[in-house]
């Protein structure tokens, strides 16, 4: 069990070079490379699910903690731990990839190889953000994601994917490269590079305003392009389009979760002060969002790009639920993430399969499918209802959460208003969603192809329907995924929404090896130091009222 | 001590301080003798017995640093130092000519050129190099510089009967002497500005001198504090022009352009070290931050070239990059990257020159060395598979010359793109690393403004970097092409190269600590403790 999550980060990228040394191999078969891929990524998934085993409720306590010095000089360490948080992301990822995998089993005809090569390292820098504690680390693997991502678009995309790998690595590098500064400038402010040597040293001596107001920007700026929150999004609907169906998944699934992470993570914990007086513009900014990828939605005429712009929709709940600072809407958040990961995912597989049957995607050239492809038509009709947020499929519980959370929010004035708005995101998506259904599964066959398409074989059904299963599971029992998240999602909550000493993270072990100036906690700092702020709504912290309304 | 008694006694000489530069010197006469009597078909020799010379010369390096106690030591009146910065430097000269070597058989053997004669020329301008890294005297710098500079003149037009060879040869000798008289104008004019009274009344008038340590002590009392600017002024010009800064840069494209690709290689990484190591030693050394009551030109001087480098470093970067991105020749797109990346060391410069604390200062002048060691062991990789692309007589050097070869030889396309995502700055490799080091460096001394510009200009750099790989991989290839044999030593060098990358990128931490100057100045404590 020790090691646990360097062996999750190192297990793709043997994968990766099991497959280049399979390459040199006599007797090689090219199909033999997506079979080294898909044993890989199930291995991976068995091993991340050792993760559920320790982390109980109640517990924000980082677990699996790996910890040794990296670059003795500048004093950066490997540090990689998971909490309650991370851990369902890191579960996500390793979900994703076999499924991505099963996907591309028939759709990648050329350069196999290099294909799922780079999937394999894909996988590896995204857990490693995940799960890095260390800024330089997460940096490190926050970066490194774009190449695998960059080569996947850029290689195996459609029409314009050189315009769209381009687009995409620009538009994230440029926001990345401005955290590095702020995550170096925190560097020589407390001479570490460590989450919680920080956090700690925050403590005793805080950053001036100013500091603060700088660095939450540069962290902030780079997540948002990442998440994308309105208006740094324009790069997500070429990416997305652009990518083959395995990118898209991850893309959507895992990639633009980084962004949300980062924020939950990073921005909100690092920098409460810098993050209260900026709620606003972000609360709005991801209002515009919601609304603003669904209306874009609507009109698309390819069902890629439709998908695509309900991403920007979806995320911009997230960011609005991490922004409301109660601990409703920042459970929300982290469960719109899962969710969306699993849903947005489902759909562009679903987009996958009809394209792969008719190379188009045009939402005009099908109609009718639902005669021919039954079992296409009715997982996907459930994939879109859990999507628009159907009450018994996950949507729904992560943006009720959210909306709660924001509606009781003290993070701006008048959050009611801000709700309402919010909440009229869910009825744009039945809107786009109903609308593309009617026009894709529904109504006459109006073109002969169309009538002699194949449903979808066992290989198909088969990786669509862990998906399926967890929608519903998840929209009817979240109580599994939340109540081991609460934890660790209270004390940032605690952190950001209380005065600046508030909840703070320390790790259970290996702290006696960290050079830390702080003091050395045995569990996690459950109680604010200085006083909870009365003012504050208390939903997030009474365990009673924290309860998954049902 | 008086400077005159100082001189006319023997000058203490101890051959162990120059052993290396003794054993590469050697080498080289010894191949130039062997290549006057070998056969053509043992040609090989030379090549071995230079490798034997650079190997024998690292050797030392490290003897006698390991087994020469702590702190600097110096000889011939203090002309030569050793001391972590020479150690550093040398360290990357020998690996950058080792390189070189390997990378040049390909194209020697190809076109039949003579290969003793190259490979002397290589051995004296590492002479050269390892001279201007450990020359204490503005004399020594400057006879390091020449040695470096003519013997690289000679190999820019090495391929006699190519014009864009001879082209390259000329406009480097034309504009490099011309920048090599700056510096000595420059020099002269610090000799005249360092001559002082002997302290007391009726003090006779002092001789200047060419001593760096000496002129820091000597810069607050200077007589003639106009001369003193004029002179770093000078001395600013020659340098920058060797690191080829921004607008001394306008030489390096076409000479990078028309010299063959692995003296090119040689050239972007060693003399540009080179540069820095002499360049860093007397700004950073011999004029350094000095806080006086008589006359507040030392101060001022200080601050004044320290803000010059800083617009130099702003117009480096920007400059390098942004012209980057139109070229459609890879050597002259690697000419550009090669000035932004002078650029980017020139951020760590800036941050040794302002630092005011001792360790600062040390951790700065290392993200200094690091970086230009990141620099050479990326570009001389890029180089390699430049010039096994191009062929014999560097014919494929267009960038739609890589349209489409990705997937037809992985292993060169794969090394180059790894090669340019490290030159971009990307994690994992080595040019990440150094990045974190210059920057960080500047951060420390609160070049805010500098980071941020030098962080947005690696985004520009993004652009040129990528397109290579997106044509490499994303392009369909629309010509015949068949995959370039690859030599053993080529093959040698890249491996060397690509492990060096990955290995600097991801545990560089026993590289930095062996980097790391600890170089005292008792000048520098004592102004301090003055503060």
């Amino acid at each position: 069990m020790s090691h646990l999550l360097t062996i999750l980060i190192l297990l793709p990228v043997a994968g990766a070079l099991a497959l280049v040394l399979y390459s040199f191999a006599g007797s090689r078969r090219e199909e033999h490379y997506r079979w080294i891929a898909l044993i890989t990524t199930l291995v991976t998934f068995a091993a991340s699910l050792l993760l559920l085993k320790s982390i109980g409720a109640n517990s924000a306590e980082f677990r699996f903690e790996d910890n040794v010095s990296w670059i003795g000089s500048i004093s950066a360490r490997y540090h990689v731990a998971v909490d309650g948080i991370s851990m369902w992301l890191v579960i996500l990822t390793t979900l994703l990839m076999p499924i991505s995998v099963l996907s591309s089993w028939t759709a990648i005809r050329k350069r196999q190889l290099s294909y799922y090569a780079f999937l394999l390292i894909l996988e590896a820098a995204l857990i490693g953000v995940f799960v890095s504690l260390d800024l330089l680390l997460f940096y490190l693997f926050f970066e490194a994601s774009l190449i695998p991502m960059f080569f996947l678009i850029g290689v195996w995309g459609g029409e314009r994917r050189i315009y769209a790998a381009v687009k995409f690595f620009i538009y994230t590098a440029v926001g990345s490269l401005l955290m590095l500064v702020g995550i170096i400038a925190l560097y020589f402010t407390y001479h570490s590079f460590d989450y919680a040597t920080i956090l700690e040293a925050m403590k005793a001596s805080p950053l001036t305003g100013r500091a603060e107001y700088w660095l939450f920007l540069a962290f902030t700026f780079a997540f948002c392009i990442k998440v994308p929150l309105f208006p740094l999004h324009t790069w997500l609907p070429d990416a997305h389009t652009e990518a083959p169906t395995a990118g898209s998944v991850i893309l959507a699934g895992v990639l633009l979760k980084m962004g949300t992470y980062g924020l939950l993570r990073f921005s909100l914990a690092l920098f409460p002060n810098a993050a209260r007086d900026w709620a606003w513009v972000i609360i709005i900014l991801a209002i515009i969002g919601i609304i603003y990828g669904a209306l874009v939605a609507m009109v698309q005429p390819d069902v890629k790009r439709l998908v695509a712009y309900s991403s920007v929709s979806h995320m911009g709940f997230v960011v609005l639920g991490l922004f409301s600072f109660t601990e409703l809407g920042m459970q929300g958040a982290l469960y719109q993430m899962l969710n969306h990961g699993v849903s947005t995912g489902a759909l562009f597989l679903f987009v996958g399969f009809i394209y792969e049957r008719r190379h188009t995607r045009m939402i005009s050239e099908f109609g009718g499918l639902a005669k021919p492809m039954p079992w296409f038509s009715t997982l996907f009709v459930i994939a879109s209802l859990s999507s628009i947020g159907l009450p018994f499929l996950n949507g729904f519980v992560g943006e009720f959460l959210i909306l709660l959370g924001t509606w009781t929010s003290r993070a701006v004035t008048h959050s009611w208003i801000a709700t309402m708005f919010a909440a009229t995101g869910v009825i744009w998506a039945a809107v786009y969603m109903l609308w593309m259904l009617q026009r894709v599964v529904f109504g006459q066959i109006t073109n002969d192809e169309n009538a002699r398409l194949l449903d979808l074989n066992k290989r198909e059904l088969g990786l669509i329907f862990p998906l399926l299963v967890l929608m519903l599971f998840m929209g009817v029992y979240p109580r599994v995924f939340l109540d081991r998240s609460k934890a660790s999602v209270a004390t940032i909550q605690r952190r950001v929404s209380s005065s600046p000493a508030g909840g703070s993270f320390t790790t259970s072990t290996g702290l006696g090896s960290v050079p830390t100036r702080g003091s050395v906690g045995s569990s996690l700092v459950q109680e604010p130091a200085v006083g909870h702020d009365p003012t504050l709504p208390r939903v997030g912290t009474d365990p009673a009222q924290a309860a998954i309304p049902e | 001590m008086n400077v005159f008694l100082a001189q006319s006694i023997m000058p203490i000489i101890n051959w162990a301080l120059i052993a290396p530069e003794v054993i590469v010197c050697t080498a080289a006469v010894v191949v130039m003798l062997i290549d006057a009597f070998a056969r053509p078909s043992q040609r090989w020799i030379t090549g071995s017995i230079s490798l034997v010379g650079i190997v024998a010369a690292a050797v030392s390096i490290i003897w006698l640093w390991s087994t020469g106690g702590i702190g600097p030591a110096d000889a011939f009146n203090s002309m030569i130092v050793l001391d972590e910065l020479r150690l550093g430097f040398t360290l990357i000269f020998l690996l950058v000519s080792g390189l070189t070597l390997l990378i040049s058989t390909v194209w020697v053997d190809g076109e039949n050129l003579p290969a003793g004669e190259f490979h002397s020329l290589l051995l004296f301008a590492t002479v050269g190099m390892m001279l201007m890294a450990s020359g204490n005297d503005l004399v020594i710098v400057f006879l390091g510089l020449e040695i470096l500079s003519i013997a690289t003149y000679v190999m820019a037009g090495f391929r006699r009967t190519d014009v864009r060879s001879n082209e390259s040869s000329l406009k480097y000798f034309i504009l490099g002497s011309f920048s090599s008289a700056f510096l000595l104008y420059g020099i002269a004019l610090i000799y005249g500005a360092t001559s002082i009274a002997e302290p007391g009344p009726g003090g006779r008038i002092v001789a200047g001198t060419t001593n760096i340590a000496e002129i820091a002590t000597r810069i607050s009392q200077a007589q003639y504090p106009a001369l003193l600017f004029a002179g770093a002024a000078m001395m600013l010009v020659g340098f920058g022009f060797k690191i080829a800064t921004a607008p001394f840069h306008i030489w390096t494209p076409d000479v990078y352009e028309g010299a063959p690709t692995p003296v090119t290689a040689f050239m972007a990484a060693g003399p540009k070290a080179a540069g820095f190591a002499s360049f860093m030693r007397v700004f950073i050394f011999g004029l350094p931050f000095v806080v006086s009551a008589s006359t507040a030109s030392g101060g001022s001087l200080h601050q004044l070239w320290v803000s010059t480098l800083m617009v130099m470093a702003i117009l480096t970067m920007t400059l390098g990059n942004v012209v980057a991105i139109v070229q459609n020749n890879v050597k002259r797109m690697l000419a550009y990257s090669s000035i932004a990346h002078a650029g980017y060391a020139l951020v760590g410069f800036v941050a040794a020159g302002a630092a005011t604390d001792l360790t600062q200062r040390n951790t700065a002048i290392t993200a200094v060395v690091f970086y230009l060691l990141t620099y050479a062991v990326m570009n001389i990789g890029a180089f390699a598979v430049v010039q096994l692309i191009a062929r014999s007589g560097d014919r494929r050097t267009a960038i739609e010359d890589y349209r489409g070869i990705g997937f037809e030889s992985p292993a060169l396309a794969f090394s180059l793109s790894l090669f340019m995502l490290s030159l971009l700055g990307m994690p994992l490799t080595a040019g990440f690393m150094g990045k974190i080091m210059v920057f960080g460096a500047a951060i420390e001394q609160k070049y805010y403004g500098l980071v941020v510009i030098g962080v947005l200009n690696t985004a520009v750099s993004a652009y040129y970097y990528l397109r290579l790989i997106i044509v490499m991989f994303f392009g369909e290839r629309t010509m015949a092409w068949s995959a370039p044999r690859i030599p053993a030593s080529v093959a040698l060098a890249l491996a060397i190269t690509v492990l060096g990358v990955l290995y600097l990128g991801i545990f560089p931490g026993r590289v930095i600590n062996a980097l790391q100057t600890r170089i005292e100045s008792q000048l520098f404590t004592r102004q301090l403790s003055h503060r």
